[in-house]
C-alpha cells in the first residue's frame, strides 16, 4: 500500500515536472518568435528610416550621449554666464542658423526645423542648441580641420575666451580672439557666424577624437542628406531607446538569435518526444550550442548557395544556372573536372589496392618503411607536388623530358611529356590523392579477420582465388569508400589545377570559381552557381559513402587480436619489391628532390650542379622578408586556433558519442561529417556570401572567417581520431576509477586523459597541418592582413620566382616534417601521419 | 576414413622460441582426438600445421598415407581435402548461408544440382535448412557456428579440424553443441581433431585426449585413463580438481606430517617420500574414516556440498552429495575416508610442474 502511494506520488511529481518542461519549452519558443517578429519590425523600421546601414542606430545612440554630455557639462554653463539679453539674442540667432543650415541641406527642412522647435515649447532653446551642435558636428566644412585642431588646444582656455567668441558671433565688429582668427578667417556675415559658432562648439565639445569617430560612423551609415537631418533630430531629442537600438540597430542579429532559439526548442521538443521523457538533460545545452554554431556557419551558407543559385532574383529561375552551364569555358571546366577526378579515382584506387595488399599482407621487403612512405604524401600540400611535376614534365625544360630525350636521342623539340594537359593534371592528381585510398584500404585490410581467408583456403580455394572471392568482396566497401574519397578530393582540389591547369588552359570548376570570385559581386553570384555543382556531387558522395556503404560495411574484426596472415611472395618477392621501390622513387623521391634542387638554382633551365648555377640567395631572400615571416606567423596562429578550437569540440563530441547515450548527440556529429565532405571552395564561398552582415554576423576579411573555415573542413579528422581512441578505452577503466573514489573530473584527468592523450595530440595535428598549408579556402577568404604562408607561396610561384617559391615550399615541407616528428615523440611513436 | 601421422613435428619461432616439440603420433580412422591444454601451449599450432597454414620447422605430416608436409614437400591447405571450423567461425559476411556452405563445392566446380542437393543435406544435418537465404549478420552466434560446421562438412572431408569452435558460445549452447558435434562425427564416421582448453568438452567428446603443455605432450590417453591415471602432477592438476599432500610411506601406510602424523593405508609400490593427489570427490564423511579433523566451512552448490576440513595443519577439501548439507555443522569433529588417491614421487618440484608455461 505504502509503495503504491509512493509510486503515485512519484508519478504525479513526474507529470508536474513534465508539464513544467513543456511550459518552459513553449515559453522559449514564443520568446524566439517574439525575437523574430521584433527583428522583422526592427528591420522594417530600419528600412523605412532610409539609413544605409543598421550601424546608424549605434552611432545615433552614441552621439546622442556625447551631445547630451557636451550640452550639460560645457555649453549650457557657458551660455548661462551671458546676460539675459545677450542670451535671448544668441538663442534666436542659433535658431536662425539652424534653420538656414537645414534649409541648405534639404529644401523645406528649415520649415520642418521650425516646426520641431515649436513643438517643444519651453525646451525649444536647449533643443535648438543641441541640434545646431549636432548639425555642425557632422556637417560644416566651413572650418578647416587644421583650424579646429588649433582651437582644440584652446579647450583648456578660459571662460573669457568662450565669452569673447560668443560676443563675436552677435557683434560683427567685436575683435576676434587670436585663436579664432584662423577659424573665422576673412569670412563675413552668416558664414563668419557659422564658423565662430563651430569654433565655440569645437572648443567645448567632449574629447574630439571620440566624437569624430562616432560622427564618421554616422556619416558612413547615413549618406542621404535628408536622412541626416532625421538622424540629427534623433540625436538631439535624446537618442533612441535601448530596445530600439537592439531591434532596429541589430535587427538581423536579433532575428538570427530568434530563429536559432526556435530551432533549438524544436530540436529539444523532438528529442524529448522521441525519448518520451519530458525532462531536461544538461548535455543538450552543449549539443545545442554546437548545433547552432554548425547550423549557422556551415549549413546555412550551403543552403544559401543553393537558394541563391536557383532563386537569383528572389524568384525561381534556372536562367543563371543555364547561362553558367552552357558557357563553353564552364562546360569544358566541368568536363575536365569530372574526367580528371574520375581518372584519378580509377588510377589511384588501382594503385592503392595492390600497394595496400603488398605492404599490409605480404612479406615484401621493407613493408613498414613503404607504408609510412606512402602515407607521408598525405601531409604534403598538393600544390607543392604540382610545382614539382611542373618542373619535371615541363614540355621544354622539364627534367624528365630532358632525360627521355637524351635516352632516346630525340630532337630537342618540346615533349614528349607535357604537364600542361589534362593527362598531365590527372597524373599529378593521382600521385597526390592515391594515399587517401591507400590509407582507407590498408586500414580495413589490416583489421580483417585472417581466418576468413583461411576458411577459403581450407575449402579448396587457391590464394589467388581467395583474393578474388573473399578478400576483394570483403574489402569492397572500403575500396569504394577510398575511391569516392579520391574522387571528391580530386574534383574539389584547387592547388593542383591552379598551378598546372591555369597556365595550360585546362580549367576546372575550382579555378573557374576562384576566377569568378575575383570579378566582384556579379562574379560571386556566378561562382555560387558553379559551386552548386560541386556541392551536389559532394552531397551525393557523402550520402553514398556514409549511408549506402555503411550498411554494407561488414564487421570483419575478430575478437582475438591476431596479426593478419602473411602471404609469402616466394620468387616474386624481389621483383615486386623493386617495382614498389621504383614507384616510390618516381612518385615521392623525385618530386621532393626537384623542389629541393630547384630552390638552389639561379637558372631553372640548367642543372643545379652546372657551374655557377648554385645559390643560397633564394632561401635567404625569401626568409629574410618581413612579409614571409608575417604570413608564416599568420599561418601558425590561424592553424593553432582552428586546431585548438576544433579539438575542444572533437573531445566534447567524442565524450558525448562514446560515453553517453544522450539523445541528439548524432546531430552535431552528422554536421561535422557533412562539413568535412564539403569541397573547400564551396565552404569558403558560402562564408563569403553570408558572413558580411546580412545575417547578423560580419566577419568577412577577418581572421575569424578563416579559422571557422578551417574548423569546418578539418574538425572531423580530429573528432574521428579522438572517438576511436575513446572507444578503445573500456568504460570499466573509468568506472573502476570512480569506484575507487575519484570524481568525474579526476577520472577524466587521471585515467581517460592520459590513456587517450596520444590521440588527442594526433587529432590536434591532424587539424593543424592541413590548416597550416591550406590554399583553396585561403585564396577566397584572405584579406591584406590575413595572408597565410600557403597563399604567399602561391603568389610567389605565380608572380615572382619559381626557385624562391621552391625554397619556401621546402621550408613548409620541413616544418610539416618537423611537426610530424614532434607528433611521433609526443605520442611515443603510436601516431604520425 | 583418414589417418593422420605426425612424425617428429617441431615448430620453432624466431630461432629459439619452441612452440611445439617432437610431436609423434597417429590419429586413427574415425577417431575423435582432442588437443587439450592451456592457451599458448601449442595445440592450435599443431592444428594449423595439420591444416597446412603453418609449415613445421622440422618433421613430417602424413594424411592417409600421403606426405603433405615434409622436408621438401608441402601441400597447400586447399589441396589437403580437410574440413575446418575456426574459433571466430569465419563465416563470410557477404555470402548467405547457402553460398557459404556451397563454397567448397563451387570451388570443385560440381554441377549445380549436385551442389544444391549436397548443401541441402548438410544444412539438414546442422539444422539450418530454414536459414539458407539468410546473411550471417542476421544469425545468432550458435547459428553462425553451425554454418561454419556445415561449410566444413559439405565436401565430405575425411578429416575435420575444429579450432576451439565452442569457446564463443554461452554455456547452455556450448553443452548442446558438444553432443551435436559428437553425433555428427559418429554418423559420418570422420576423423576429428579438436582443439580446446575446456576439459569438460574434451572429456565429453574424445576418444583420445592429448594433454599438451609448453609444446610437449604430457599424456595421451582415453578420457577415463587420463582422469584416473594421470602420468604426472600437471595432468592430475589440469583435469578435474585435485589436492596435493606430502607424505611418507611407512609400514604399509602413508603418513602425512602436515596432518599431525595421521595416515592412510597404502599397498602400492612406492617407498619413501611421496606426493599424494586426492580428488575431493573421492573423499567422504565416514564414522570409520581414517582421517580425523574439524569441519570448518561448507559451500552448498545444490548437487554437491563443497567442504573444508582441517586435518592437523592442513585444510582438506571434501566434496560430497548435496544432501549432506545441513546434517553437519561447522566446527564439529568429522572423520573422512579416502576412496582412492594417486601417488607421485616427491622430488620437491611440484610448484614448478604445475606452472603453465607458454
Amino acid at each position: 500500500m505504502k509503495n503504491d502511494n509512493q509510486q503515485q506520488a512519484e508519478s504525479r511529481k513526474e507529470r508536474t515536472a513534465a508539464s513544467l518542461t513543456k511550459l518552459i519549452l513553449v515559453i522559449l519558443f514564443l520568446l524566439g518568435t517574439v525575437l523574430v517578429i521584433m527583428g522583422f519590425r526592427g528591420l522594417r523600421i530600419f528600412e523605412a528610416s532610409g539609413f544605409n546601414s543598421e550601424n546608424a542606430y549605434q552611432a545615433i545612440h552614441q552621439l546622442s550621449g556625447d551631445v547630451e554630455d557636451a550640452w550639460k557639462d560645457r555649453l549650457e554653463p557657458r551660455l548661462k554666464l551671458l546676460s539675459q539679453e545677450d542670451r535671448s539674442g544668441l538663442d534666436s540667432l542659433a535658431r536662425d542658423m539652424l534653420i538656414s543650415e537645414w534649409e541648405d541641406r534639404s529644401e523645406g527642412a528649415g520649415a520642418e526645423a521650425q516646426q520641431i522647435l515649436e513643438g517643444h515649447g519651453a525646451d525649444a532653446d536647449a533643443l535648438t542648441w543641441k541640434l545646431l551642435y549636432t548639425t555642425y558636428l557632422i556637417g560644416g566644412p566651413k572650418i578647416s580641420s587644421a583650424a579646429k585642431k588649433e582651437l582644440l588646444a584652446g579647450q583648456k582656455a578660459s571662460e573669457a575666451f568662450d565669452l569673447e567668441l560668443l560676443s563675436c558671433i552677435t557683434d560683427e565688429n567685436a575683435a576676434l580672439p587670436a585663436k579664432a582668427k584662423k577659424a573665422a578667417g576673412k569670412l563675413e556675415g552668416a558664414k563668419r557666424q557659422a564658423a565662430l559658432m563651430q569654433a565655440f562648439f569645437v572648443a567645448n565639445g567632449s574629447t574630439d577624437p571620440v566624437i569624430s569617430e562616432h560622427a564618421n560612423q554616422l556619416l558612413k551609415s547615413v549618406r542621404n542628406r535628408g536622412q541626416q537631418l532625421k538622424a540629427f533630430r534623433m540625436i538631439a531629442e535624446g537618442g533612441i531607446s535601448r530596445i530600439m537600438l537592439l531591434f532596429a540597430g541589430r535587427a538581423r542579429t536579433v532575428m538570427l538569435a530568434g530563429v536559432l532559439l526556435m530551432i533549438d526548442v524544436l530540436i529539444l521538443a523532438g528529442l524529448m518526444a522521441a525519448g518520451k521523457r519530458w525532462a531536461f538533460d544538461f548535455k543538450w545545452i552543449v549539443i545545442l550550442l554546437l548545433t547552432d554554431f554548425l547550423l549557422f556557419f556551415q549549413l546555412m551558407p550551403l543552403i544559401y548557395i543553393g537558394i541563391k543559385a536557383l532563386f537569383p532574383d528572389g524568384s525561381f529561375s534556372l536562367d543563371t544556372v543555364r547561362r553558367l552551364y552552357t558557357y563553353p569555358l564552364n562546360l569544358e571546366a566541368l568536363k575536365n573536372t569530372m574526367v580528371s577526378a574520375f581518372a584519378a579515382m580509377i588510377l589511384g584506387t588501382a594503385i592503392a589496392f595492390p600497394l595496400a595488399f603488398l605492404v599490409g599482407r605480404t612479406n615484401l621487403y621493407g613493408r613498414k618503411f613503404f607504408r609510412s612512405l606512402f602515407v607521408i604524401t598525405y601531409m604534403v600540400p598538393p600544390y607543392v607536388g604540382a610545382m614539382a611535376w611542373l618542373r619535371l614534365m615541363n614540355p621544354n625544360v622539364g627534367t624528365v623530358n630532358q632525360w627521355i630525350r637524351a635516352l632516346f636521342h630525340l630532337s630537342s623539340a618540346p615533349g614528349p611529356l607535357n604537364v600542361y594537359t589534362l593527362p598531365g593534371m590527372i597524373w599529378v592528381l593521382t600521385t597526390f590523392y592515391y594515399p587517401y585510398a591507400f590509407i582507407t584500404i590498408s586500414r580495413a585490410m589490416e583489421k580483417m579477420d585472417p581466418s576468413l581467408e583461411d576458411a577459403s583456403r581450407i575449402s579448396g580455394a587457391s590464394p589467388l582465388k581467395t583474393v578474388f572471392t573473399i578478400t576483394l568482396p570483403l574489402m569492397m566497401p572500403s575500396l569504394i569508400a577510398g575511391a569516392l574519397l579520391v574522387f571528391i578530393s580530386a574534383a574539389s582540389c584547387y592547388g593542383i589545377p591552379s598551378i598546372i591547369g591555369i597556365p595550360g588552359n585546362v580549367n576546372t570548376i575550382t579555378t573557374r570559381i576562384t576566377e569568378y570570385v575575383s570579378l566582384g559581386q556579379q562574379g560571386i553570384n556566378d561562382a555560387t552557381g558553379l559551386s552548386l555543382f560541386l556541392l551536389v556531387v559532394a552531397v551525393v558522395i557523402l550520402f553514398l559513402s556514409d549511408v549506402v556503404l555503411a550498411k554494407r560495411q561488414y564487421i570483419t574484426v575478430s575478437g582475438k587480436s591476431v596479426s593478419p596472415q602473411i602471404v609469402h611472395l616466394r620468387s616474386w618477392r624481389i621483383p615486386l619489391t623493386v617495382l614498389v621501390s621504383l614507384f616510390a622513387a618516381v612518385v615521392i623521391l623525385l618530386p621532393f628532390l626537384t623542389i629541393l634542387t630547384t630552390s638552389f638554382k639561379i637558372d631553372i633551365g640548367k642543372s643545379v650542379l652546372a657551374p655557377g648555377n648554385f645559390t643560397l640567395s633564394n632561401w635567404t631572400t625569401v626568409f629574410a622578408r618581413n612579409e614571409t615571416m608575417s604570413c608564416l606567423k599568420n599561418s601558425l596562429l590561424f592553424a593553432s586556433a582552428a586546431a585548438t578550437a576544433g579539438l575542444v569540440i572533437a573531445c566534447v563530441m567524442s565524450y558525448l558519442l562514446q560515453r553517453t547515450s544522450v539523445r541528439g548527440r548524432n546531430i552535431p556529429s552528422f554536421l561535422i561529417t557533412l562539413g568535412s565532405g564539403t569541397p573547400s571552395v564551396v565552404i569558403a564561398l558560402g562564408l563569403i556570401m553570408t558572413m558580411r552582415g546580412s545575417f547578423g554576423v560580419n566577419i568577412y576579411g577577418t581572421v575569424y572567417i578563416m579559422i571557422i573555415a578551417y574548423m569546418i573542413k578539418y574538425m572531423m579528422m580530429g573528432m574521428r581520431t579522438v572517438v576511436s581512441a575513446m572507444s578503445q578505452v573500456h568504460v570499466s577503466l573509468e568506472e573502476c576509477s570512480q569506484i575507487a573514489g575519484a570524481g568525474w573530473f579526476r577520472t577524466m584527468t587521471k585515467i581517460t586523459g592520459p590513456l587517450i592523450f596520444p590521440s588527442i595530440a594526433a587529432g590536434w595535428f591532424l587539424i593543424f597541418i592541413p590548416s597550416f598549408y591550406e590554399l583553396s579556402m585561403t585564396t577566397l577568404l584572405y584579406s591584406s592582413t590575413t595572408k597565410t604562408i600557403g597563399f604567399q607561396l602561391y603568389e610567389y610561384w605565380t608572380f615572382t620566382s619559381q626557385p624562391m617559391s621552391c625554397a619556401m615550399a621546402f621550408g613548409i615541407l620541413l616544418i610539416v616534417v618537423l611537426l610530424n616528428f614532434v607528433l611521433g615523440r609526443l605520442t611515443r611513436g603510436s601516431f604520425s601521419i | 576414413m583418414a589417418t593422420v601421422t605426425l612424425k617428429n613435428v617441431t615448430k620453432i619461432y624466431d630461432g629459439n622460441h619452441v612452440v611445439l616439440k617432437d610431436f609423434n603420433n597417429t590419429f586413427e580412422d574415425g577417431e575423435f582426438v582432442t588437443l587439450l591444454g592451456p592457451s599458448g601451449c601449442g595445440k592450435t599450432t599443431l592444428l594449423r600445421i595439420i591444416a597446412g597454414f603453418i609449415k613445421p620447422t622440422s618433421g613430417e605430416v602424413w594424411i592417409d598415407g600421403r606426405m603433405v608436409s615434409g622436408h621438401k614437400t608441402f601441400v597447400p591447405p586447399e589441396k589437403r581435402n580437410i574440413g575446418m571450423v575456426f574459433q571466430s567461425y569465419a563465416v563470410w559476411p557477404h555470402m548467405n548461408v547457402f553460398e557459404n556452405a556451397a563454397y567448397p563445392l563451387t570451388i570443385k566446380k560440381l554441377p549445380k544440382e549436385e551442389i544444391s542437393r549436397k548443401v541441402a543435406e548438410v544444412l539438414e544435418i546442422t539444422h539450418l535448412s530454414q536459414y539458407a537465404e539468410r546473411l550471417p549478420g542476421e544469425l545468432s552466434g550458435g547459428q553462425q557456428q553451425r554454418v561454419a560446421l556445415a561449410r566444413a562438412l559439405v565436401a565430405a572431408p575425411k578429416l575435420l579440424l575444429l579450432d576451439e569452435p565452442l569457446s564463443n558460445l554461452d554455456a547452455k549452447l556450448r553443452e548442446s553443441m558438444r553432443f551435436e558435434i559428437k553425433e555428427i562425427q559418429k554418423r559420418l564416421g570422420i576423423t576429428v581433431v579438436y582443439v580446446t582448453h575446456d576439459q569438460a568438452e574434451a572429456m565429453a567428446m574424445s576418444d583420445r585426449i592429448f594433454l599438451i603443455n609448453s609444446g610437449i605432450v604430457q599424456q595421451c590417453d582415453t578420457p577415463e585413463n587420463i582422469y584416473n591415471h594421470p602420468v604426472n602432477q600437471f595432468v592430475a592438476d589440469f583435469l578435474g580438481k585435485v589436492d596435493f599432500f606430502k607424505g611418507e610411506v611407512r609400514d604399509g601406510r602413508i603418513v602425512f606430517p602436515g596432518m599431525g602424523g595421521q595416515s592412510v593405508a597404502y599397498d602400492g609400490p612406492r617407498t619413501g617420500k611421496v606426493e599424494v593427489a586426492v580428488r575431493p570427490e573421492n573423499m567422504y564423511f565416514d564414522e570409520q574414516g581414517e582421517l580425523e579433523g574439524i569441519l570448518e566451512q561448507q559451500y552448498y552448490l545444490g548437487d554437491t556440498d563443497d567442504c573444508r576440513v582441517r586435518v592437523g595443519d592442513t585444510l582438506v577439501r571434501v566434496i560430497t552429495g548435496g544432501y549432506q548439507y545441513g546434517r553437519l555443522k561447522n566446527g564439529q569433529p568429522v572423520r573422512i575416508s579416502v576412496r582412492s588417491f594417486m601417488t607421485f614421487e616427491d622430488d620437491g618440484m611440484l610448484e614448478n610442474k604445475l606452472q603453465i608455461r607458454t
